[in-house]
């Protein structure tokens, strides 16, 4: 059969609700997105890490400490997950686990906007808990259809795990809610600060060729669009009832034609923050990474010696 | 005088019955060689079942911890248990709101029936 | 009761015995608190992804088993565990010196922790038979989870002890630094003999102290360079459990207390 036609096949089985397991034949152009997705669902997993680790020596209390060391745990745990994912789509390129990390250290690839920001602030460290994950959630959860079969099950198992998340999250900042001016102020501030990079996080109002591509694969099933209004249905009247306000006058829910409108977060300022690594901490986070890939080489090296 | 023939190892048999299951160990069987365990096993274990792919493995290349304590957890640890959070509902509701489950979000994002809860608070929303 | 049984019963406690039994008790929190916060700080830095996470679970262990002994402290003294973790000054810290040092290399973090857990682990034996039945009880427990991290941290030590070049350098290094730290780890302090004859503790000091040093003698083999070790126990060095600590342990401090000063009046 010739590539043509074998591609044809393919794309009629996943659209009709096949599933790919890692050993089935798949078009290059699957296998592409698909490493490219994945990739950078894992490295985000990964440098989601610091701007919360940076909070676990601060954490107020016995309690939070170790919540917050049980969390950014996972975090590295689905990284993990993830990579191995990667790692069996990226044999055939000769790519492994040193490979796919260097090129994160390298900027060769991308993560999610929110973890080139800062975490200033205890109630940011909440707010990423509760609101960047919530968002992540829904991201992960719209995932869970997708037609390749690995990564499916994988993220069955991140998204029970998120469900501690969920709460811890929420329970952090009720705390905050519940608490002194000062602490109100705080959270408020950290909303302020947030919020757009939220919006953003969703990605482009527009559906992209990648993207385009990716729903045709079956490897995503909802727009960005589509995902952002689900996230702020489910958050925003939580939002408001704490009391904070949406730093976005013109947020509000159109009950016509049933979908939420906001003021857009500024595209071009985000997007070069992704694509250069240009955020307030890319460059710090990746040291870091940095440190992590290149000041272990003799362990890693003594731990695969024949002694 | 006979040809002494190959003595038979034990192979572990796993089993994915779908897409989204894991493999599962369903037991074991006796085999010479790897290749025949796999076409014996799809016999011994899958006869009457159908699944989508089979695992055989060598026992001996099988580490496992031999100590109960290797797999000991005594201390509380519900800080990273959802049941560690039980009090978020009775905050929420304090404000007002109720707390969101990991249930509700895949069930809203997949479009599935939704709770007469989540339709609610749909109409709720031109505030 | 207590009479007939000899065990210690916690509102039965002489003023004396309850004084001891605090120290012996602030003592093991401190080291495992501290541990377990330096242990944390090797989140996302690991050698690769999956120690990263083998690791942090470690860690976790050391705060809750320090979360276990600051309650049994708040039982006695009325005060909270999170007081106790968080709002004590340095010099009231009773942590040994080798906890509260900076991380430094992979080497030192894996030598630092299995000696330490090497001690831990004779420190727990003496205690599962503890006249002080609560005491008594969480020895035994944690005696079960720190049997992971003893064959975790063997297996680390051994692998690159036995490697040539830069990991058995580092490794010789990470050795002569934890061994200046070794007799302020194997200090108990004037409350020695007091634990021993109320019987919080059923091993003495001294058997103790000489069980871990043969140990460690074993250790030094995998090392070694030919040159005999004499390793003779020196209280004379011992600060940590005098509540002098290093400048470490002041900015560990610094930093764990941030979220607290910032409102004082706030609950979190």
């Amino acid at each position: 059969m010739d590539s043509q036609l074998l591609e044809e096949e393919f794309v009629k089985r996943v659209q009709s609700g096949a599933k790919i397991e890692s050993n089935d034949w798949m078009p290059d152009g699957y296998r592409h997105l698909l490493i490219k997705l994945i990739h950078m669902h894992a490295v985000s997993e990964i440098m989601g890490v610091y701007p919360e680790k940076e909070w676990v020596p601060k954490a107020p209390n016995l309690r939070r400490k170790l919540a917050l060391m049980a969390k950014v745990q996972d975090e590295m745990g689905h990284g993990q997950l993830l990579l191995r994912i990667v790692e069996d789509l990226a044999a055939p390129y000769g790519k492994g686990r040193e490979e796919l990390l260097d090129d994160l250290v390298e900027g060769k690839v991308k993560f999610h906007n929110v973890f080139h920001m800062e975490a200033r602030t205890w109630a940011d460290a909440g707010l990423i808990g509760w609101l960047i994950d919530g968002a992540a959630i829904i991201n992960q959860a719209s995932l869970l259809s997708t037609s390749y079969a690995p990564y499916a099950r994988i993220l069955k198992r991140i998204c029970a795990e998120e469900s501690f998340h969920m709460q811890h999250g929420e329970n952090v900042i009720l705390s905050i809610a519940m608490g002194t001016d000062k602490q109100r102020k705080m959270l408020q501030d950290s909303l302020n600060y947030w919020w757009y990079s939220l919006l953003f996080f969703f990605g482009p109002l527009e559906t992209t060729p990648a993207a385009q591509k990716m729903l045709h694969y079956r490897i995503r099933t909802k727009t960005n669009e589509e995902l952002r209004q689900k996230f702020l249905a489910k958050y925003v009247p939580r939002i408001w009832s704490l009391g904070l306000t949406i730093p976005d006058p013109t947020l509000h829910y159109d009950s016509k034609e049933e979908r939420w409108y906001y003021t857009e977060p500024e595209w071009k300022t985000f997007q070069k923050i992704v694509s250069e690594n240009k955020g307030p901490k890319s460059q710090e986070r990746i040291a870091l990474r940095r440190f992590a890939q290149d000041q272990h080489k003799w362990v890693r090296l003594a731990m695969t010696t024949e002694v | 005088m006979e040809k002494q023939t190959e003595p038979s190892s034990v192979y572990e048999v796993f089993v994915q019955r779908d897409h989204l299951d894991p493999m599962i160990h369903v037991g074991s069987l006796l085999a010479p060689t790897s290749e025949l365990a796999l076409q014996l096993a799809r016999e011994n274990f899958t006869r009457r079942e159908q699944v989508l792919q089979i695992w055989v493995v060598p026992r001996i290349h099988i580490q496992s911890a031999e100590e109960a304590d290797f797999h000991a957890r005594e201390m509380d640890r519900s800080y990273r248990e959802v049941s560690g959070y039980t009090e978020n509902g009775r905050l929420w509701r304090m404000f007002k709101e109720k707390e969101i489950t990991l249930e509700e979000i895949v069930r809203y994002v997949e479009q599935k029936k939704q709770s007469k809860n989540d339709l609610h608070r749909e109409e709720g929303h031109e505030s | 009761m207590s009479h007939e049984t000899n065990s210690l019963v916690p509102d039965q406690l002489t003023e004396q015995q309850r004084l001891i039994l605090v120290d012996w008790l602030i003592q093991l929190a401190d080291d495992e608190f501290i541990i377990g916060h330096r242990d944390s700080e090797w989140l996302g830095l690991c050698p690769t992804v999956e120690e990263d996470v083998a690791f942090s679970s470690i860690a976790q262990d050391e705060v809750g088993h320090a979360a276990f002994y600051y309650e049994l402290i708040q039982e006695l003294e009325g005060v909270s565990a999170d007081y106790l973790a968080f709002h004590r000054p340095a010099h009231e810290r009773k942590n040994s010196l080798l906890v509260e040092r900076e991380n430094g290399d992979w080497a030192y973090t894996i030598v630092r922790h299995y000696l330490y857990d090497l001690w831990d682990q004779i420190r727990l034996d003496a205690m599962v038979e503890s006249s002080y039945v609560p005491l008594a009880h969480g020895a035994k427990k944690m005696k079960r989870e720190e049997y992971y991290h003893l064959i975790h941290f063997q297996h680390w030590f051994t692998r690159l002890a036995k490697c040539e070049g830069e990991a058995r350098e580092r490794m010789k290094h990470a050795m002569e630094l934890v061994e200046q730290d070794l007799d302020d780890l194997l200090d108990i302090g004037v409350i020695e003999s007091d634990l021993i004859s109320w019987g919080i503790l059923t091993k003495p000091p001294v058997e103790m102290r000489s069980e871990f040093y043969s140990q460690y003698k074993e250790l030094c083999k995998d090392l070694s360079d030919g040159s005999e070790r004499r390793i003779i126990f020196s209280k004379q060095v011992s600060k940590g459990r005098m509540g002098q600590h290093s400048p470490a342990l002041a900015s560990v401090l610094e930093n764990m207390t941030e979220v607290i000063r910032f409102d004082p009046n706030a609950q979190w």
